[in-house]
């Protein structure tokens, strides 16, 4: 019985979403030690409002490290399609009106996230390279689009609903909601999300049932596309304009998430709790710092920060979650 | 498997296509500038490719044994915010530069030493330190730019010797003494190993780690000489030196023909690989005066060597 507990206790313990939930409880609980204001509720909207595209893409990329690939055109991708978009509704450019300028942003993010799947699966072309060959030309694509000037007069509407939104929540976090619900029934409902996780686990395995590799791993990349192009149309109305540097950095902001959240890089492994909550961690650290009053000076070291909560998980898998494989290593080692 | 070994052409396939492509390259920007093929031009143009040049010959290796280092950008920036506090202290410039090598090199020995202590792909530790070495770079400096480091040290970049700009001898060398590494010596062999089949080279009592953790170590000392190289070019030192230089490092390696799984490459490729893109850039940025284009068309270009290897050499592959 209390060996029972204890392996219970210890399988509780040892899951990445509890151990991020106690940090996040932990610092959270530090913090508002010392200013309670952190608490506040436009606070920690806030925090929200600021996770909101983080927890919109990672939702995707998530999907394709499962998969045992990897996608790091998201960033640029943004990028790219907030340009898009920009040209699309500005009243200074073409002045399309939203209904027509929403659905045709969302269809090209798709068919961008659909022609990297076919270099992927169709073109063999390992992803990281496809991607980041893809992340080039899009940063190249983007500024080409812009012509090194800012896009403003963007809509009122799309950024009332940006800022502000429905019912008290900016439109964000309701898409960051609905996303998050979509890619759970995706996983734990139907046989595709299932299929993700078998072709990550085992490739060889997956085509010896005859499952359809390729088909499974463009819909993840098709779905990234999506999706980034739903936290473009989200997120970047906050602004006052579009500039040619939206984007930058975010595709390693979303890896790195994905990896501390506890998906397994090399596929097969991982959950979107644990996801969700490595987005919202990683978020609050520079509002964290700010409450903290360390300063301008402080808040400078918020990647470096980021940096050693990567290291950190590392090592906690290493330590514990994953002793069996730590075990078959070191025996290769001693052989 | 076939018994015989492969014809030269076979084995060099890559390096050829590559060879013509740069041919073809050479000959179509000729024809359109003619002064673009000029001495003087070309000198003046490969200014902007040794630090990538370097980097990009401590990263061959380490893709060959199917690692990757991400966070060479940012240690160029950590080495770069070393260099510029350090002579705002002493006011010398050798013993900056002593320790801005050394930090590279302190930098890239955490990545192997994370790397073989943690047994966690690459990719995962090199980005957490992508992260870390720069957060590190902007916490120290706080956004301060270091310049001034008088005229001697900006000859390290600019001055030449013969007509051959110095950085173009330091890249000169490291390559054949990287290039006949690799291919002459057992360790050079056995970081091909690694790439095939880490498991069984670790079985075959090849110290993997070790290998490993030198290699990783090695590219955070190039990082640094970078940085000398960068800094020395531009007078001026900030946490944000290098941002991106990775991506464009990676892309000449695989462009250059090593395998991103491992196990297939070599300095040669890496050259041929980097002076294509050096020179496609400068061609396009001379010829159509759009930056941008540049970017895509080097996307373009890694992409497409690596379809065109897959679809067409389907064979040689498996």
């Amino acid at each position: 019985m209390l060996s029972a507990l204890r392996s219970l206790a210890k399988s509780v313990l040892l899951r990445r979403e509890v151990g991020l939930l106690l940090l996040i409880a932990l610092l959270t609980l530090v913090v508002s030690f010392v200013d309670q204001e952190f608490l506040r509720l436009e606070n920690l909207r806030d925090i929200l409002v600021r996770s909101a595209p983080t927890i919109i893409v990672a939702c995707g990329v998530m999907l394709v490290v499962v998969t045992g690939e990897i996608d790091i055109s998201v960033g640029s991708l943004m990028g790219l399609l907030a340009a898009c978009m920009g040209i699309l509704i500005s009243s200074n450019e073409w002045a399309w009106p939203l209904w027509i300028g929403i659905p045709i942003t969302l269809l090209a993010g798709t068919a961008i996230g659909c022609i990297t799947g076919l270099l992927v699966t169709w073109g063999r072309v390992p992803s990281i390279i496809a991607t980041l060959g893809l992340l080039t030309a899009f940063r190249g694509a983007t500024t080409l689009l812009m012509q090194g000037e800012n896009i403003d007069a963007l809509p009122n509407a799309l950024g009332e609903a940006a800022k502000y939104g429905f019912a008290g929540l900016p439109l964000g976090i309701w898409v960051a909601l609905t996303v998050v619900g979509a890619t759970a029934v995706l996983i734990h409902r139907t046989p595709l999300g299932r299929h993700l996780f078998a072709v990550g686990s085992s490739a060889y395995s997956a085509k010896m049932v005859g499952l359809p590799r390729n088909r499974i791993k463009l819909f993840a990349f098709a779905y990234v596309g999506f999706l980034t192009a739903l936290a473009t149309i989200v997120d970047v109305p906050r602004l006052p304009k579009i500039e040619a540097g939206i984007g930058n950095g975010f595709e390693l902001l979303v890896v790195t998430c994905v990896v501390v959240g506890g998906v397994s890089i090399t596929g097969g492994r991982g959950t979107l709790t644990g996801v969700v909550l490595a987005v919202i961690l990683l978020t609050m650290m520079r509002p964290m710092l700010t409450f903290l009053d360390v300063g301008e000076a402080g808040e400078k070291w918020t990647k470096a920060i980021q940096g050693a909560f990567i290291i950190l998980a590392v090592v906690m898998d290493s330590w514990f979650a994953r002793r069996p494989t730590k075990q078959r290593a070191s025996a290769v080692r001693v052989g | 498997m076939s018994q015989h070994s492969p014809s030269p052409i076979q084995a060099y396939l890559h390096e050829l296509i590559l060879f013509v492509l740069l041919i073809a390259l050479f000959g179509l920007a000729g024809g359109l500038m003619p002064n673009f093929l000029s001495v003087r031009s070309q000198l003046i143009l490969s200014k902007h490719l040794w630090e990538i040049a370097i980097l990009a010959i401590a990263m061959t290796p380490i893709i060959i044994t199917g690692g990757i280092d991400l966070s060479v950008g940012s240690a160029m920036g950590l080495c770069a915010v070393t260099f510029g506090s350090s002579y705002e202290f002493t006011q010398s410039v050798l013993l900056s530069s002593i320790l801005c090598v050394s930090i590279g090199t302190l930098g890239g020995a955490i990545n192997g030493w994370l790397i073989t202590w943690l047994r966690v792909h690459p990719l995962i530790i090199t980005l957490a330190t992508y992260a870390g070495f720069r957060g590190i770079a902007e916490g120290i400096s706080q956004g301060a730019s270091y310049s001034q480091f008088g005229d001697g040290f900006g000859q390290l970049a600019l001055g030449s010797l013969w007509q051959i700009p110095f950085p173009a001898f330091v890249f000169g060398l490291l390559a054949i003494a990287f290039a006949i590494g690799l291919a002459k010596t057992p360790t050079g062999r056995f970081i091909y190993a690694i790439g095939h089949n880490e498991t069984a080279a670790t079985f075959s009592g090849i110290r993997v780690d070790r290998i490993k953790f030198w290699l990783y170590t090695l590219s955070g000392t190039l990082a640094g000489l970078a940085t000398l190289v960068y800094v020395s070019r531009f007078d001026s030192a900030k946490a944000d030196t290098g941002t991106g230089i990775e991506l464009e490092v990676i892309t000449a390696v695989v462009i250059g023909g090593t395998s991103i799984f491992g196990g297939r490459g070599n300095i040669l490729g890496t050259c041929l690989g980097l002076l294509l893109i050096h020179e496609t850039k400068s061609f396009v940025g001379r010829y159509f005066r759009i930056d941008e284009l540049k970017l895509i068309l080097v996307g373009a270009l890694l992409i497409g060597s690596l379809l065109a290897q897959r679809l067409f050499f389907r064979h040689t592959d498996e």
